[in-house]
């Protein structure tokens, strides 16, 4: 009776430690919505890379315990997720995914002071001012489209006048949120905006904007959906046989883009915030050998690498917060704010946070398709000018 | 052991309830719920208001479609009406006790407008009128900026009452829960009232209530108005509920959901509406929890979250249909009548 | 001008496929009084399916095809045996909501087998586009146009001349009288469903072959061809077909020119607002039946 007694008590006590021993982190990810075609292979990437982390130590000892769901990109289901994450499920940090809801979120994120680390690189979320509680891994969208637009300008060839640019945006947060920074950057480079068309969130055919663009004689367009939109917008052009040059942004320009699209990509360029898959940098050793040994079958490809980057990053925000005894909201937050040129191993640029800055960097690769495949372009250095913050 | 009532008055057969006993259970029950926000976690307590404000929505819906027969797919729509109204009015500064009967009366009369084209459709032909309401609603939504905040949406501040600021599930609670009971008892009543009996005349025959005296394109219209306030008082707490309000929250999808809800529970009944809207709140929780529960086994279960939430109420919907077309208030009272009448069967 | 042309072909070629897709709702509402929300669901199970064959069978196109329609014709009898037998004689209100739910299941079920990833279709036939006067037209449409017109003449003729046809039209007309001249009404349902069914898994995979992959939205389809059926006749096949053409060139020409005004959106509600007017003034659309209604 008394082994039985002590036994018991043991498993509790170990179950109890195991349990203090875990860090919950919440994850909202977008499997089924219209912006699942990226969504799905980034949620993988953060899952086998909670998972890689977890094999190679944790956060000092302790296990990441990720609490995933999936949000079909429907603002109320990220509302309710987040309610019972920080409601029910008490986790410190919440690893997120699209630009509506994360800036829906913000003004609460703020509140219950939980560190939101979102997959959307919108600009309004870059001013500590505003959202001390925001943060992400890449260049802003705005950042991304000024650099294309430099990019253009270089590109153009014809010095007698302007290049003239429309821009292709879906009617939602994630849309619009470069576009204002665009319309003024256009000024400035001497970049002539000619037209700005609206598609809804989910489109099967682009051709009644397509034809209006073609009116208004653009040269260059950039698309601000994602990939499935992009491959549609393409194919559409291609049947009309427009001339236009078409850009894309970070959720619009991957792997999968030539494979949909087909021979409607070829020269289509665009921001790429990590490497594609398999590329040769230090850092993707590790990725390649996970995913050889747990799904070999698998094809992965540049978000996959993305969701892979947000755990390197906020797992060392964890690390750092922990060893400094701090771990909770503000402790977290505090840490992600100590990383300086934080290297990722060439998967993408480093990062760095600042108290007053969120910007995690300003380095902007353009990417272009060259018979199928996503090919290094150019990479420019943005400026950190402080009026751009926060736009 | 009862078996069968026994009334000597005209008042005590039209009462609601048939026995008194009915009457004790019922305060009882709703004591019990008062007790709800003391122990459940603040997570169930947003199912819980959540599916407050679906009963009154559903009411509403029942009113036009279950009693007076009127087919109606526009019930997102009206949500969104009251929804952005309390919203806007809130961000202006208007108080709570103001801004939810207003955000009612401004979908009653949004709601008259669309009942229209009842006077000359039936059936189908006003489904598909209120359908293209629902779409119209959604592109002015989506589309006027000013008021609505377009595809962004707009926040909601927390209601107040005399300074006590109701900004949690625990509190909002407390006047979700006493609203749906107000908005049921008057629903209950109304049926034993003229107006209410106009309504299930037309929706019995309306040709031979028209010739009997009932005006029926006004009772329609009534009917219209009446609804319309039900579901945009339920967008209006919804609006303070969900605090960030956007298009996104009133797709199709809630308008069928509200069908799904009163066919469910039963067409025509205020029991019904309630158990229809409660059950249908509560199937993707219970999902979620079988799935969180399940995928250590199966991992891909949580992708397959949302497929399994349609294929679900779609098969709920289908089964309901063909094996219980009354619904769920039908089967209580068979399930009630049983324990009443035992051993008797009838 | 140019513009104009342009969005009115574009327009009119559209419009093709929302006819293929309104003439499976027209020719179940037709025979059996049932209007089927599932259509657009059975348009997303074709492209799927005949991907399914195509790329993972490798079993060339024609075949595959024929593969898919066999698969369409069972779906159709199976829904109309399980599903809508039993719903015989209950209120409209629960027809609709049946096929509602039919189409969350369907949907569903897509979903769950095959995600909700766009794959990448096997090109039927090529990209580059026929040139028709100054305007370039894709292929595809072309393609749908000639089908839709070679489906008209066929179902015209089929539901004149061929017995069965003409067994339909009498099941729509009264099917206690149909009963009694000897049609087995039973039949005539299986059949009207499985040929809607056929016909939307044909506009399917048109639809997917033309914009190179498969994906759920798809099935948004069948909500758009709502309109379609009403502006032209709940039971009327000319009017699917004419309703269908008018229909895109609206939504094209609404969406060209207005959509800058308003900034984006005018292109998906401009059907509706043209569902509501027609429904006040001619609620039986162009060329439908008109019911006069007696106590």
């Amino acid at each position: 009776m008394k082994l039985i007694s002590s036994a018991l008590l043991v498993l509790c006590l170990a179950a109890s430690a195991q349990a203090q021993q875990e860090i919950k982190v919440g994850g909202i990810f977008d499997l089924t919505g219209i912006t699942s075609d990226v969504g799905k292979p980034y949620a993988q990437g953060v899952r086998d890379a909670v998972a890689w982390t977890n094999e190679n130590g944790g956060i000092n000892g302790k296990k990441i315990r990720l609490v995933d769901v999936d949000y079909g990109y429907k603002i109320p289901e990220a509302v309710a997720a987040y309610k019972r994450m920080t409601g029910d499920e008490k986790v410190i940090m919440i690893n997120g995914w699209g630009t509506g809801d994360t800036e829906g979120l913000k003004v609460q994120v703020n509140q219950d002071k939980i560190p939101y680390v979102s997959a959307s690189f919108s600009a309004h979320l870059t001013d500590p001012a505003k959202t001390p509680y925001n943060f992400f891994v890449g260049p802003t969208y705005s950042d991304g489209l000024r650099a294309w637009l430099r990019w253009v300008k270089e590109d153009f060839k014809d010095k007698s006048r302007n290049p003239k640019v429309a821009f292709f945006y879906g009617d939602n947060a994630y849309g619009k949120s470069p576009i204002e920074a665009g319309r003024r950057f256009c000024k400035e480079a001497g970049i002539d905006l000619v037209d700005e068309e609206i598609v809804p969130g989910a489109f099967q055919d682009a051709t009644s904007q397509l034809l209006n663009m073609k009116q208004k004689g653009a040269d260059y367009a950039y698309v601000n959906v994602t990939t499935t939109g992009v491959s549609t917008i393409l194919r559409d052009a291609k049947k009309l046989g427009l001339p236009t040059k078409f850009g894309s942004n970070p959720y619009g320009f991957g792997e999968s883009l030539p494979q949909v699209a087909k021979e409607a990509a070829e020269g289509v360029t665009g921001v790429m915030v990590d490497v594609p898959f398999g590329e040769d940098v230090p850092g993707m050793k590790r990725l390649v050998d996970f995913h050889k040994k747990n799904h070999p079958d698998d094809t992965h490809d540049t978000f996959y690498v993305r969701g892979w980057t947000y755990v390197l990053v906020w797992s060392e925000a964890l690390k750092r917060s922990d060893k400094a005894g701090k771990l909770n909201g503000e402790g977290v937050k505090a840490a992600f704010e100590t990383l300086k040129d934080f290297d990722l191993g060439g998967l993408t640029a480093p990062v760095t946070y600042t108290s007053s800055d969120h910007r995690p960097t300003t380095t902007v690769n353009i990417y272009q398709i060259k018979n199928g495949k996503v090919t290094k372009a150019k990479q420019y250095e943005m400026e950190r000018k402080p009026e751009w913050l926060g736009l | 052991m009862l078996s069968g009532e026994f009334h000597t008055s005209y008042a005590g057969d039209m009462g609601i309830f048939e026995t008194r006993r009915a009457g004790w259970l019922l305060a009882a029950f709703i004591v019990a719920l008062f007790a709800i926000p003391f122990v459940a976690g603040s997570y169930w307590l947003d199912v819980a208001n959540r599916a407050a404000i679906a009963v009154i929505a559903a009411t509403g819906l029942n009113i036009l479609t279950g009693f007076t027969g009127q087919i109606s797919l526009g019930n997102a729509a009206f949500l969104a009406v009251g929804a952005y109204t309390t919203a806007f009015l809130a961000n202006h500064g208007v108080p709570f006790l103001f801004a939810c009967p207003l955000a009612g009366i401004v979908t009653a009369l949004a709601g008259m407008v669309f009942g229209i084209p009842s006077l000359r459709l039936k059936g189908l032909y006003l489904a598909m009128a209120t359908l293209a309401a629902h779409f119209i609603i959604e592109f002015t939504s989506s589309h006027w900026e000013a008021v609505t905040g377009g595809v962004a949406g707009t926040s909601v501040p927390s209601p107040r009452i005399l300074g006590f600021d109701f900004s949690d599930d625990r509190r909002l609670f407390f006047l979700i829960v006493p609203a749906c009971i107000a908005h049921l008892y008057f629903a209950k009543n109304l049926f034993r009232t003229r107006v209410g009996k106009a309504f299930v005349a037309i929706r019995d025959q309306d040709i031979s209530a028209e010739v009997m005296g009932v005006d029926v394109f006004r009772y329609k219209l009534l009917s219209f108005a009446v609804s319309s306030f039900y579901v945009g008082v339920a967008g209006s707490l919804l609006a303070y509920q969900a605090r960030i309000i956007s298009p996104e929250n009133f797709p199709l999808g809630v308008a069928i959901d509200h069908l799904g809800m009163i066919i469910i529970g039963g067409l025509g009944s205020v029991l019904g509406s309630i158990l229809g809207a409660v059950f249908l709140t509560l199937l993707p929780e219970v999902l979620r929890l079988a799935t969180s529960a399940l995928s250590g086994s199966f991992p891909h279960l949580v992708q397959l979250f949302t497929p399994l939430k349609g294929a679900v109420f779609g098969l709920t919907i289908v089964l309901f249909l063909i094996f219980e077309p009354d619904g769920l208030a039908d089967l209580w009272r068979r399930v009630r009548n049983w324990f009443r009448l035992y051993p008797f069967s009838y | 001008m140019e513009l104009f042309l342009q969005l009115l072909i574009n327009g009119l070629v559209v419009g093709c496929i929302y006819s293929l897709v309104a003439l499976g709702f027209v020719i179940i509402y037709k025979s059996s009084g049932i209007l089927n929300f599932a259509q657009g669901e059975f348009l997303l199970l074709g492209a799927y399916v005949f991907l399914a064959i195509v790329a993972q069978a490798n079993v060339p196109v024609v075949p595959a095809l024929l593969l898919t329609f066999g698969f369409s014709t069972l779906l159709g009898l199976v829904l109309e045996r399980v599903v809508l037998r039993p719903l015989i004689g209950e209120p409209i209100i629960s027809v609709i909501m049946v096929t509602l739910g039919l189409s969350s299941i369907l949907r569903a079920i897509v979903q769950g087998i095959w995600g909700t990833d766009t794959r990448p279709m096997h090109a039927v036939f090529s990209l580059e586009p026929i040139q028709i006067g100054p305007l370039p037209v894709a292929r595809g449409y072309l393609y749908s146009a000639a089908s839709v017109a070679v489906l008209l003449v066929a179902l015209t003729l089929f539901f004149k001349y061929a017995r069965p046809g003409i067994a339909m039209r009498a099941t729509a007309d009264s099917q206690q009288v149909s009963l009694s001249m000897g049609i087995s009404v039973r039949r005539i349902f299986a059949l009207s469903w499985s040929i809607a069914a056929v016909v939307s898994a044909a506009g399917g995979v048109l639809l997917a072959t033309m914009r190179g992959g498969v994906d759920g939205s798809l099935a948004v389809l069948g909500l758009k061809t709502l309109p379609v059926v009403i502006v032209g006749g709940l039971d009327s096949i000319g009017g699917a077909i004419l309703g269908g053409l008018l229909v895109g060139v609206l939504e094209n020409l609404a969406g060209g020119y207005l959509d800058p005004i308003f900034g984006g959106g005018v292109k998906e509600v401009a059907p509706f607002v043209a569902l509501v007017l027609i429904l006040m003034i001619r609620p039986y659309g162009l060329f439908g039946k008109v019911r006069i209604e007696r106590v």
